[in-house]
């Protein structure tokens, strides 16, 4: 499903550069569960965020779906972005003026769902999450885990292919952590593909395979099962 | 899409509340000075457009050597153009002054002084579009025939049937009947032509009627005292109808003045550019453009605050944008949603200037002296564009805030990465200053405008106004005994010990002169010379005493000078400025030396010290005083104290001696106030102006204050744990806006100079703009800036550290 050749990301200041993606390659299977670790600066969160076609590298190749896409502009990457991508982060990001069902709602509304057809969805959801209940709250309202499921409620809504989660678990107690994981282990074996990064030992345990980064570079690789 | 726009731009307004409420109100006076900007122009526009026959009518406007065009025209030109012109196929002329009189009802029941009134041609009524209430408007092609408007018909008959009763007119015509024939509907602010009583022009042209004023003669081709109308059947070639025209006047006109003819079209009259208009009403193009400027700018205040808050709460919101872009939002999405939210607030705006015009609506009629409501803008099509304008601004104003955040990283928007960007912050920064800069410039005009008008009001005039009144003098019941009647009216007055001085004249200063005329020479003079204009007073022997205007050399008239007949007489006194233009050095010469008026000799026996015969905005004019015995004003100073009764007194002995007419009284001082009028309105608007201006530009300070402050919160709390004091931190967060307002002072002062300077150079006299005017407005400013920022950095200032540290 994916497949980067070293590729490359480099941050630039005014006197220095530094290297964020130093020459990486990695290859990820339709309905695998890839782990991401590594140390504070290592380029975890850039991969991602370069996988997710939120941020654009400086050299190298990116197949997605076997399409080339590393020379992608903004709009034909935000055009992949909501129909085949799913975020989820550590610190939520809902849309505080919305309410729970309208943050869920909003991809569908990108993707120019019908209104009828868009309500079947964000309750179906809602109600897998168990959140159906908060549907009219705010996300100020909510506890940490309820609003984490519903960012990966928001996440699934459209039925992507692949979910990006950056520690997801980050910012919560340890049994909010677990049903989120259990809800991406869900997600996984309804086919999914899952890319998380971690620095929890723990929640890495959950997925099939994990990829540890250094400076950059890709430096081992652990098949879980 | 639209819903969920809606809906959280709806939940934006009423989240950030100090946000919200400042754009809305600074919209809303904005809109609400467009909207009577609109009013005003759409009323404006549809001046004279009535007329059914709009698009070939024209009137005829004389041009003279200099380029200057009036409308009044000789009467006989008429007549001879529509024989000799072929596309010309019909006139109608009219006149305006020379009907001026009293007008009773049978049995002077009822009389009033009537000042629009006028003779008209017997077509008037098919020729322009004044719509009848009674009668026929053929009927009007006859002589005596009056038609009356619908009010000045309730006015002398109140609910009865006018048609068929009389009217007796006196004027300088004599005494004379005329029968109603017509009731017309009133002729109301939106024409040019506005009379409430017409009668027939037929009746003049009975030389009998004239009361020997041969001038007044129809046929005439030397006396221009009528506006003429034409319709033409071609009107492609305007130019070479003008060219006939001109070649009929200099064939025909006796005397050669080089005075062309020029056809201004009907639909022009009013907001005519290039001809200097008398037949304007208050409305002009030159008032239009001030006001439009005017108001934009205001408008465009409004638009800047929104623009300046929403990039500095484009922090605050880049999180939400960038999940939106996460999950799919794209550029395009982004800046539909920032546009809904202007939008709407534009709209909510928009209702509350609604509120506001119905508010201020008296006010502002005040101002401009006109009727005007919230359905005059409807009337026209002026709506159209005003809307397209108001649209557009939303529309613009959100934008640019939309495509600036629409424009950032995910990644980093996500992330809060986003700080003010230096770009932003020069783009507000250079709103804020040309906010200021416009407010400043307001003020500073506000000022000189004040100042001028306090000048004008309070400068010497030469002549003393206090206690003055002026009387108009009697016009009916001129016959044998009227003479005996006026000494006996006047030696009663002279009895009257509350009566300090008093005089009849024909001219009284704040007035207009008799007449202006050329043909002075005396033995130096050189060619051309005799072209030059005087104006001539018709005084009696009391009048500068009455006045208190000095003599600067020479001697006053005699009462037996004053009794000379007017061809006879061949004295006159005349002014410094008269004396300096017919080209003497001094009294001396002036007082020996005789001149000519065309054949006649002149003895000038009197120098009169230069006064202000008219308002300050006129230079002074060269003044020929003429001795005759006329009652048109008479003039009396009072002691002080108890004017309603002493008034009334000589009211009872004026119309003991000169029943029938109406007494009818007002103070010089007050005439002369009259004449600011103009330049009290002005005033009025850029008070108005600077002060919406202004507020509105410190609700955005405010806004930006507020930002600022909360985006330095844990700055702040830092700097005092450090030990900074309440006033250290006060200069911080003022510094950086203080020195906006200095620019937009900087900026200012030269604009303002500029554009007053402009507007000073149309007075004849004019105070010099002194430095202080520019440095109390930038103070001005610089205060109410500092006042509105004072508030958020004090409270920022004094919060407690603690607190503000632990933010994040």
């Amino acid at each position: 499903m994916i497949k980067i050749t070293n590729l490359e990301k480099y941050y630039r200041t005014d006197e220095v550069e530094t290297v964020a993606l130093n020459k990486i390659s990695i290859e990820i299977k339709q309905g695998e569960f890839v782990a991401v670790m590594g140390p504070s600066g290592c380029g975890k969160s850039t991969l991602l965020n370069v996988l997710g076609l939120l941020d654009d590298a400086d050299n190298g190749s990116y197949l997605f779906n076997g399409t080339e896409v590393i020379k992608y502009n903004e709009r034909q990457r935000a055009q992949i972005r909501k129909q085949n991508i799913g975020f989820v982060f550590q610190s939520f990001n809902l849309i505080d003026e919305l309410s729970v069902y309208e943050n869920v709602e909003l991809p569908l509304i990108y993707l120019d769902v019908k209104p009828s057809e868009r309500k079947t969805r964000v309750e179906e959801v809602l109600d897998k999450m168990q959140i159906m209940h908060r549907k009219k709250h705010f996300p100020q309202q909510l506890s940490g885990g309820q609003q984490q499921r519903v960012a990966v409620a928001r996440a699934v809504v459209n039925n992507p292919k692949l979910i990006l989660a950056d520690e997801p678990t980050g910012n919560l107690d340890s049994s909010n952590g677990n049903e989120v994981m259990q809800l991406l282990t869900d997600l996984n074996e309804k086919g999914t593909t899952i890319i998380m990064v971690t620095h929890s030992e723990h929640d890495s345990k959950y997925s099939h395979r994990i990829i540890r980064m250094l400076d950059g570079a890709t430096v081992t690789e652990n098949i879980l099962m | 899409m639209f819903r969920n726009h809606i809906k959280i731009a709806f939940r934006n307004v009423f989240r950030n509340k100090v946000n919200s409420i400042i754009n809305i109100v600074g919209l809303a006076i904005g809109i609400a000075a467009y909207l009577f900007l609109l009013q005003y122009i759409t009323i404006e526009k549809s001046v004279n457009q009535f007329h059914t026959d709009i698009s070939s009518t024209y009137r005829i406007m004389n041009e003279g050597p200099d380029g200057k065009t009036w409308p009044q025209v000789e009467p006989g030109w008429a007549p001879l153009i529509k024989q000799r012109v072929p596309e010309v196929q019909d006139y109608c002329r009219f006149e305006e002054g020379v009907c001026q009189g009293i007008v009773t009802t049978d049995g002077n029941a009822t009389s009033y002084r009537e000042k629009a009134i006028g003779y008209a041609e017997g077509n008037f009524f098919d020729f322009f579009t004044f719509p009848l209430v009674a009668g026929n408007a053929k009927s009007f092609n006859a002589s005596q025939v009056v038609f009356i408007s619908k009010s000045t018909s309730q006015k002398y008959f109140g609910t009865q049937d006018a048609l068929g009763k009389v009217l007796t007119l006196n004027n300088q015509f004599g005494v004379m009947p005329f029968t109603i024939k017509g009731v017309y509907e009133d002729m109301k602010d939106n024409s040019d032509i506005r009379y409430d009583m017409l009668f027939s022009l037929e009746t003049i042209k009975n030389p009998a009627n004239l009361n020997e004023n041969s001038w007044a003669e129809l046929g005439n081709l030397n006396s221009q005292y009528i506006y003429t109308y034409l319709k033409l059947s071609n009107t492609q070639n305007i130019v070479t109808t003008q060219n006939k025209l001109t070649a009929l006047r200099t064939e025909l006109k006796p005397d050669k003045d080089g005075v062309k003819f020029k056809l201004q079209p009907l639909a022009n009259i009013h907001l005519g550019t290039s001809l200097n208009d008398t037949f304007q009403t208050t409305g002009n193009l030159k008032y239009i453009y001030l006001l439009t400027g005017i108001s934009m700018l205001i408008l465009v205040i409004a638009w800047f605050n929104y623009i300046n808050l929403a990039t500095a709460n484009a922090i605050k919101r880049a999180g939400e944008i960038g999940v939106r872009k996460v999950i799919g939002a794209s550029r395009f999405n982004i800046i539909y949603q920032f546009v809904i939210e202007s939008l709407l607030l534009n709209g909510l705006g928009f209702l509350l200037a609604i509120v506001l015009v119905l508010l201020f609506q008296p006010v502002f009629n005040t101002i401009i002296n006109r009727s005007l409501s919230i359905q005059s803008i409807t009337s026209g099509t002026a709506w159209i564009s005003g809307l397209a304008i108001l649209i557009s601004g939303a529309f613009i104003s959100g934008f640019y805030p939309a495509f600036t955040l629409s424009k950032y990283n995910p990644v980093d928007t996500i992330k809060g990465k986003i700080k003010s960007t230096t770009k932003g912050l020069l783009l507000r920064k250079s709103l804020v200053v040309s906010q200021f800069t416009i407010s400043t410039v307001l003020i500073i005009a506000t000022f000189i405008i004040y100042m001028q008008l306090h000048y004008m009001q309070s400068e010497a005039l030469g002549v003393n106004t206090q206690q003055l009144i002026v009387i108009s003098g009697p016009d009916a019941g001129k016959d044998s005994t009227f003479k005996n009647r006026s000494i006996g009216f006047e030696a009663q007055l002279a009895q009257q010990n509350f009566i300090k001085a008093f005089c009849f004249s024909g001219s009284v200063p704040s007035g207009w002169y008799n007449f202006t005329t050329g043909g002075f020479t005396q033995p130096g003079s050189k060619k051309g010379d005799e072209l030059k204009s005087y104006s001539f007073a018709i005084i009696g022997d009391k009048f500068l005493n009455t006045y208190e205007i000095k003599l600067k050399a020479g001697r006053n008239f005699t009462p037996q000078e004053c009794n000379v007949s007017w061809n006879e007489n061949s004295k006159v006194m005349v002014n410094e400025t008269a004396l300096k233009q017919l080209g003497f050095n001094n009294a001396e010469e002036a007082l020996s030396t005789k001149i000519q008026w065309d054949e006649r000799e002149l003895e000038i026996i009197g120098i009169v010290s230069d006064y202000h015969h008219t308002s300050l905005q006129n230079a002074i004019d060269p003044i020929i005083f003429y001795p005759q015995n006329n009652s048109a004003h008479i003039s009396v100073r009072l002691t002080p104290d108890n004017f309603p009764k002493k008034i009334a007194q000589i009211e009872s002995l004026f119309k003991a001696a000169f029943s029938g007419n109406p007494f009818e009284y007002s103070f010089v001082d007050d005439n002369y106030n009259k004449s600011y009028i103009s330049e009290t309105q002005y005033g009025n608007i850029f008070t108005a102006a600077s002060l919406c201006a202004i507020f509105i530009a410190c609700l955005g300070l405010f806004g930006l204050a507020t930002f600022t402050v909360e985006s330095r919160v844990k700055e702040i709390g830092i700097r005092k744990v450090l030990g900074a004091s309440v006033n250290n931190i006060v200069t911080l967060l003022s510094k950086d806006f203080m020195i906006l307002v200095l620019v937009a002072l900087i900026i200012a002062t030269p604009i303002g100079y500029y554009l007053m300077n402009k507007w000073l150079k149309d007075f004849a006299y004019r105070i010099e703009i002194p430095a202080w005017i520019f440095i109390v407005a930038g103070m001005l400013a610089l205060l109410v800036a500092a006042l509105t920022i004072s508030y958020q950095s004090i409270r920022a200032a004094i919060a407690n550290p603690a607190l503000s540290i632990r933010t994040d």
